[in-house]
């Protein structure tokens, strides 16, 4: 019982911090946009695929942990720029179909491509097997998945909360009106957020793609727990994202030893129930981060 | 008229029956002005009066397309083999998707009787699918259905459609028949894990019973919801149920996930995993590589399979497609084969068809099998399979055949 409990806070913390790395790039597009982006989940799946052809071509993993993520967040550039920026100030709606659009489109490319098996991306040698913790094995790669999102979560986190770039994009969020008017360009900081994001879910895309199959229907599946997070968490909050993650990441893995069949259910009853006694979610305010 | 009229240009477009249906309407109107005769007239209504029309009520989008693909690659080989024709007639495909959709399908299942005079349906993957289908294959009556996937024993129990004939399986063949093999060769007591919906469920139930028939004890049922990426949580269960072997039922993503994380976790160390073949086939295998070695399943067909029938086909296939043909592929061509034997038996009407299927005998790369004489499902060989080391990563190989397996009818009887 308690190595079962063991094992399952394990995943948990490491889904979490993986979904963190989902949630993050959501919820800062969100909140500096107000673009509602469902094609964030695709970002996602196409850091697995890109993962996939670089760890094939060129026979490494480390490579493709680089390299897939710098294609996507170019991928992200120019969603941004070409699609999402003529439409900035309109309606919410516009962006949500224009991105549900894009996902959409993403799935039928990865199909056409790579074709609907499943795949996946070969962990590095390096990492192979499982070690004891405590009372459990558990496989050295998901503990290094753990490590690794932990310690990129924490670089965005001190990034965002301390450094002059974090400062200037909660003040875009904040008052995009004011920072123009300082002479920031605050076109290149959106670009850049919604770049930002596009990195940090291929990165999670391609971790995820070592220890889970690759297969097309994989970014539809993490952008419902995206936005149960983003919207737990508080619209456009990253350290509310963060939080959210982890409690989502221990629902999903303690959801699965209690009643298997249940555990979308607790998802969204934990929703449900922070909605009540919060309406803004668990960090929301009107601000971002 | 006649259906050879030779002149007539067979269209194998898998897209449009609009066009093609077009086209003879035309040519009913010039020949039976000509003519001045009414006696074509219900053989053209139907769409196909000289030319074989084939229905594929299969999914080529969403989750299931690589299957909904494989099927009809091997029908095509079938027919390519044979110069584009079958029983000496020009074919006809039309394609409906059915995605994995029920309604879908069963729109897709009238079109294709009612407005493309399909002769024959080939299809579909889904067992839900299937089901939502018989109803009005048996209300049209007017063609076989020849099902190349869907293999749920409630087919047969519920329905016993005298049309309906399985170029696959049931789902009783592959789980039950592993079973004494697995008591006799591996353990006397597993644990057993299932992907948790109608399918599942029947491996899980139609392994359980044949084991503990055979003298074995099944000491765990674990249940896991289809679509699960992480089988952490699931792993302490299976090491703990202190069982010497697993019997398991995933397929596709689940298979994938399963099994390498069940080597991950290095529960291989302890304990020998069998399955059904689904989870360790031609689909899968490459994706899960070293951790499916050493692992055992059963299925009716295998692509390396030596035999001179077999190597055959597996070679023009890969000559066509640049892959190895999977079981789908197989049930494909054989669905192509029996309907061969249908139409040169019987021309095109449905219930001769049916009647010349029955009990018949199909000479397929899996090794011939026959359609059983109650319930038209397939008697055939299963195959006990080990995953080793191959020349281009792990493969299966067959270690024994479990032969004349004596098959449930659930109550069944077609005639």
């Amino acid at each position: 019982m308690i190595e079962s409990l063991l094992r399952a806070t394990l995943l948990g913390l490491q889904l979490g911090v993986t979904l963190a790395l989902v949630a993050t790039g959501l919820t800062l597009i969100f909140g500096m946009m107000d673009v509602i982006n469902f094609a964030h989940g695709a970002l996602y799946m196409f850091g697995a695929y890109f993962g996939l052809l670089v760890a094939d071509a060129l026979g490494s993993f480390w490579l493709a942990l680089v390299i897939a993520p710098l294609i996507v967040g170019a991928i992200g550039a120019a969603i941004e720029i070409f699609s999402l920026r003529p439409l900035y100030g309109r309606n919410p709606l516009y962006h949500i179909l224009l991105t549900f659009g894009l996902a959409i489109m993403v799935q039928g490319i990865v199909v056409q491509v790579w074709g609907a098996r499943s795949r996946r991306i070969p962990a590095p040698e390096l990492l192979a097997g499982s070690v004891s913790v405590g009372p459990v094995t558990y496989p050295v790669y998901w503990l290094f998945v753990l490590v690794l999102s932990t310690v990129l979560i924490a670089a965005v986190w001190v990034a965002i909360e301390r450094s002059d770039l974090g400062i200037l994009m909660r003040a875009s969020a904040h008052d995009t009106e004011m920072v123009d008017a300082l002479g920031i360009d605050v076109k290149t900081v959106f670009t850049g957020v919604f770049v930002f994001g596009s990195v940090l879910a291929a990165v999670a895309g391609v971790l995820l793609g070592a220890s889970r199959s690759v297969h097309p229907g994989m970014g539809f599946g993490v952008i419902i727990e995206a936005f149960v997070i983003v919207v737990i968490g508080g619209l456009g909050s990253f350290k509310g994202a963060i939080y959210a993650a982890l409690l989502i990441g221990l629902v999903i893995a303690y959801g699965a030893l209690i009643a298997p069949a249940l555990t979308d259910l607790f998802i969204f009853a934990l929703m449900a129930t922070v909605l009540v006694i919060k309406p803004s979610g668990l960090f929301g305010t009107t601000e971002a981060a | 008229m006649s259906r050879r009229d030779v002149d007539k240009v067979a269209t194998r477009n898998r897209g449009s029956a609009a066009e093609s249906s077009g086209i003879s309407r035309r040519r009913y109107l010039q020949s039976g002005a000509l003519l001045g005769t009414t006696a074509g007239l219900a053989g053209c209504l139907g769409g196909s009066e000289d030319t074989l029309t084939v229905g594929f009520v299969l999914p080529f989008t969403g989750v299931y397309s690589l299957l909904g693909e494989s099927i009809v690659n091997g029908f095509e080989l079938y027919v390519d083999e044979q110069g584009g024709e079958i029983a000496g007639q020009e074919i006809e495909t039309v394609s409906r998707d059915t995605e994995a959709d029920t309604n879908t399908g069963v729109s897709a299942t009238r079109e294709l009787l009612v407005e493309s005079g399909a002769d024959a349906l080939v299809g579909p993957v889904s067992s839900a699918v299937a089901t939502a289908m018989m109803q009005t294959v048996e209300n049209e009556s007017s063609a076989i259905w020849l099902n190349a996937n869907a293999g749920d024993y409630r087919l047969v129990e519920e329905g016993c459609l005298s049309y309906h004939f399985r170029t696959s399986f049931n789902d009783w063949q592959t789980s039950a028949p592993l079973a004494p093999w697995v008591y006799e060769n591996v353990a006397d007591n597993v644990v057993i894990t299932y992907a948790d919906y109608a399918f599942g469920d029947n491996s899980r139930q139609f392994f359980s019973e044949a084991f503990e028939q055979a003298g074995g004890t099944v000491v765990n049922e674990i249940p896991i919801p289809l679509g699960t990426d992480d089988f952490s949580p699931y792993m302490g269960d299976i090491e703990g149920s202190g069982a010497d072997a697993v019997y398991s039922f995933f397929a596709g993503s689940d298979a994938v996930n399963y099994v390498t994380q069940f080597h991950e976790f290095g529960l291989d160390q302890n304990m020998t995993q069998t399955g059904s073949g689904f989870l360790l086939s031609e689909d899968t295998l490459p994706a899960q590589g070293q951790a499916a070695l050493g692992k055992f399943s059963l299925l009716h067909y295998t692509s390396t399979d030596q035999s001179e029938r077999n190597q055959g086909f597996a070679q023009s296939y890969a000559d066509a497609h640049d892959t190895r043909p999977n079981v789908y592929a197989c049930q494909g061509y054989d669905s192509a084969q029996a309907f061969e034997l249908a139409v040169e038996e019987a021309d095109t009407d449905p219930d001769a068809m049916a009647e010349a299927l029955r009990g018949a005998e199909i000479d397929s790369p899996r090794g011939s099998f026959r359609f059983h004489e109650e319930t038209n499902d397939p008697v055939q060989n299963m195959y006990v399979r080990e995953v080793v080391e191959g020349s281009d990563g792990p493969e299966n190989e067959v270690v024994d055949t479990v032969e004349n397996i004596e098959l449930p009818t659930w109550g069944c009887s077609v005639n």
